[in-house]
């Protein structure tokens, strides 16, 4: 056999799939956006061209579903980061148990985001929540508070979920990257008398920002995708509190079955998510990270 | 002296990330064991008074966990096996091969890791009902296997890059032609790599509930996250019952991921990135 017919072979079922499953789809997205297209009417959609754009920029929710998206992705990259970066360290250096104690630590990371955020809305339930109850035996709280019902705590509430579920992911990557570290850069260090802060921000950080540039930049990219959790907890609610624009567009799907708007505020998205990938993309080209 | 209150810091540092990590799952999993009339009290009480599988024998014979079961099985084994096999060989290919769209391609599997399921489910639905197969377990599994093969085609070229090309070449020599020299001497080579690509994807479709939910509506059809989702929806569901839900919907994932925790960790840090 030929080797080239032979390489179109090997690589024609994954590529055949990636058109058809997704970007086929994407194109098609884009199609559907300028559409009137319901369950009802899915064979013979109508053109309405701009409509349904303007009908989501219009929408005096717009402005807060923006901010809503800014601050869950923010307050969720930066505290996964920062956690994940301290349970890096603190695993840095070899102890009994270390291989068990990562597979306990590391497995939310594989779980289900939907069944976390049911999980969690359990455990900060206003009535029964185990969370309160704690807080309350501590002295810290008089009465049981709303956390997923309170519009003041509910954004706090899911943010905090996020960051509990992304720790994992960073501590993976930042320990592999540290590790990677040669030691005679931190023996240098100890020479010139650098104590532990000294060394990390001379030493590590500096060595591993290729990988902090693009798990966080990836990580951007991911959270804004990921309503998971907050479907689970509380579907955008209350009044809106939690709503960010892909939990948004998920409403519009199950609710209201309207596709075509779905569609519109589903490339409003791409077009957001289009800048991060230019970023990313730009590091690459100027050899911050590699493929 | 400096040194012992280091190790001691180190230690309580340690212990609370082992407690926050693991306390979500212990107590969900109390939950489901408590007797129903126990779940709901405030002071919380902690431990049941005796334990109960109430929760878990209604899931399984009421609420016919066992079938929403076996669909997620189905789907996330043959989705897994399809993407492992399909990586692999594109992976190879991508490894192994200079042409001029490599790059290209390349680029093209990191693009999809990027796109949001959420953002293609509409077409997908539309394209499947066009072809009659909405409703149907096919249906997402051939979406997740699409996504499979891109996100693992990313891992296979990680495991591919560390393997010295010098074992295939002289399987060549020996007689093998390629397709038998990446099945018999490659990929045997590569199993804890091929282990890794397996959970992975097994890991995503198992999880996957957006796409489920609006693909897959009558009760026969359903899986594990649509059923879960369709219990919330449902009003009245008691608490114990939704946890041992839950309990059932983790623990694949659990189990997976203990077993192969090690060669998936591998498997994400070699430069496959999960998104």
């Amino acid at each position: 056999m030929k080797r080239s017919k032979f390489w179109i072979l090997m690589l024609v079922p994954t590529f055949a799939l990636v058109f058809f499953v997704n970007l086929y789809p994407l194109v098609r997205g884009g199609v559907i956006s300028f559409q009137r297209l319901t369950v009802f009417n899915l064979n013979n959609p109508r053109f309405v061209g701009w409509n349904n754009y303007r009908t989501i920029l219009n929408d005096p929710a717009f402005p807060r579903l923006l901010w809503n998206t800014f601050v869950w992705i923010a307050c969720s990259v930066a505290f996964q980061f920062l956690f994940g970066l301290i349970l890096a360290l603190l695993l840095a250096k070899p102890f009994f148990g270390r291989g068990l104690y990562m597979g306990l630590v590391f497995y939310p990371w594989a779980l289900s985001g939907f069944a976390i955020g049911l999980l969690w809305s359990w455990l900060l339930n206003g009535q029964f929540g185990i969370v309160n109850d704690v807080l309350i035996r501590l002295g810290l709280l008089k009465t049981p508070i709303g956390f997923l019902s309170d519009e003041r705590f509910a954004m706090f509430s899911v943010i905090l979920v996020n960051v509990w579920y992304g720790i994992p992911f960073f501590a993976i990557m930042l320990l592999a990257a540290i590790q990677s570290i040669p030691s005679e850069l931190y023996e240098a260090a100890q020479i010139d008398g650098a104590g532990f802060f000294r060394k990390l921000f001379s030493v590590t950080l500096p060595y591993i920002r290729p990988t902090i540039y693009s798990t966080v930049l990836l990580r951007i990219i991911w959270v804004m995708n990921f309503p998971d959790i907050i479907y689970g907890m509380t579907r955008g609610g209350p009044a809106g509190a939690t709503n960010i624009l892909s939990v948004q567009m998920i409403n519009i799907v199950y609710y209201r079955n309207n596709f075509g708007l779905a569609s519109a505020l589903g490339m409003i998205i791409t077009a957001i998510l289009t800048i991060f990938a230019v970023i990313y993309l730009t590091l690459l080209e100027r050899g911050e990270f590699e493929l | 002296m400096k040194k012992r209150a280091i190790g001691i810091l180190r230690a309580i540092g340690l212990g609370i990330f082992l407690v926050v990590a693991l306390f979500p799952l212990i107590w969900i999993f109390l939950t489901s064991i408590k007797p129903a009339t126990e779940v709901y009290t405030f002071p919380v009480k902690y431990l049941p008074s005796r334990a109960t599988f109430e929760a878990y024998r209604y899931l399984f014979s009421f609420a016919r966990f066992n079938m929403y079961f076996k669909n997620s099985f189905v789907v996330a084994t043959v989705s897994a096996g399809f993407s492992t096999f399909f990586s692999l060989m594109a992976g190879y290919v991508l490894t192994r091969e200079r042409f001029k769209l490599r790059t290209f391609l390349i680029l093209v599997l990191f693009f999809v890791q990027m796109l949001p399921t959420y953002l293609i489910m509409i077409p997908q639905f539309t394209m499947f009902s066009r072809l009659k197969l909405t409703n149907t377990l096919t249906s997402v599994i051939i979406i997740y296997t699409g996504f499979g093969s891109a996100f693992g085609t990313i891992m296979a070229r990680a495991f591919l890059k560390n393997l010295p090309r010098t074992i295939e070449e002289a399987a060549l020599i020996d007689g093998c032609n390629r397709f038998q020299a990446l099945f018999r001497v490659v990929i045997p080579l590569l199993l804890p790599g091929v282990g890794s690509i397996f959970s992975f994807c097994f890991v995503n479709s198992w999880n996957e509930v957006f796409t489920a939910v609006l693909f897959l509506h009558t009760d026969s059809k359903m899986t594990v996250p649509v059923a879960l989702y369709s219990f919330v929806s449902k009003a009245g569901i008691q608490w114990n019952v939704m946890a041992a839900g839950i309990i059932v919907a983790l623990l694949p994932t659990i189990v997976v991921f203990s077993l192969a925790q090690k060669y998936i960790v591998e498997g994400l840090t070699q430069g496959a990135i999960k998104a």
